[in-house]
């Protein structure tokens, strides 16, 4: 899963922490998920998207696993 | 109130209430623990829902989950081990003491006999020797001499049983380890 969530913040002048505390989250979880570390919650990609005032497609892209599905990859 | 500051209170609570508990079980003052320990629970849990920052959130979850989950897998893998391990002692001939009884005719014609304990799987010579014991007249034997003779088979096997009677425990936890598990699978399989 890719994401645009750094270009976002940048746009908007957000910094991590901010975001974090906007949708409830440690600034842990928003550094993993920029890096792709870490794969959101629908839940919590939603609640990026909103914070953005954009769609959930806007920020996150959906790229098939390197393994295939039911991998570690997914999780 | 910040996170680490809310940690600095559990921790300090959690110590507090130890030491209570510790002092009321060595004074036999068993209200204490039952007053303190609901006490500092209520206290941590009124300071958790003063933090503000987040202390925890799905990432954290998962974290948590994945690592529980590997905790436990490693902990069965090697407490079976262990347990097998340990058990062997008690039932394994081999890594049991040996024990040698000699028998001889004295001059009066009483017999006398000598029992040798050795290291086990060790040569039976006088480095290996643990423990012996000589029962003077093996058709009188008194009652002192029975005693003795019952307390060094005792005492001879004693660390194997110790052994024994640990990896019986480790496996016990293993398998409670497993049926919490098991039982906390099917109560989240059918609720999620």
């Amino acid at each position: 899963m890719k994401n645009r969530i750094k270009v976002f913040r940048a746009g908007r002048d957000m910094t991590q922490e901010q975001l974090a505390e906007l949708v409830g989250v440690t600034r842990n979880t928003i550094i993993s998920i920029e890096k792709d570390k870490y794969c959101p919650s629908l839940k919590l990609g939603y609640r990026i998207a909103a914070v953005f005032g954009v769609t959930i497609d806007d920020i996150f892209t959906y790229e098939p696993d390197k393994d295939g599905p039911g991998t570690d990859d997914d999780v | 109130m910040k996170r680490l500051t809310y940690l600095a209170c559990a921790l300090l609570v959690a110590t507090v209430v130890a030491a209570m508990a510790g002092w009321s079980m060595a004074t036999g003052n068993l209200l204490v623990p039952v007053i303190a320990i609901p006490l500092g629970a209520i206290v941590i849990l009124a300071c958790r829902r003063n933090v503000r920052e987040v202390i925890g959130d799905e990432r954290l979850n998962k974290v948590r989950s994945q690592a529980a989950l590997r905790t436990l897998e490693v902990a069965i893998i090697v407490g079976a081990i262990a347990t097998v391990v340990l058990y062997s002692f008690m039932t394994s001939g081999s890594l049991s003491p040996k024990v040698t009884g000699s028998v001889y005719t004295n001059s009066d014609g009483t017999s006398t006999m000598v029992i040798n304990l050795y290291r086990p799987g060790a040569p039976q010579t006088a480095e290996n020797l643990i423990r012996s014991t000589t029962i003077r007249d093996i058709n009188s034997m008194n009652e002192l001499e029975a005693m003795d003779y019952c307390q060094f088979r005792r005492e001879a096997f004693l660390d194997n049983e110790r052994k024994g009677v640990a990896g019986l425990t480790v496996g016990g936890l293993v398998i409670s380890l497993l049926v919490t598990f098991g039982a906390f699978y099917l109560y989240y399989s059918r609720k999620y």
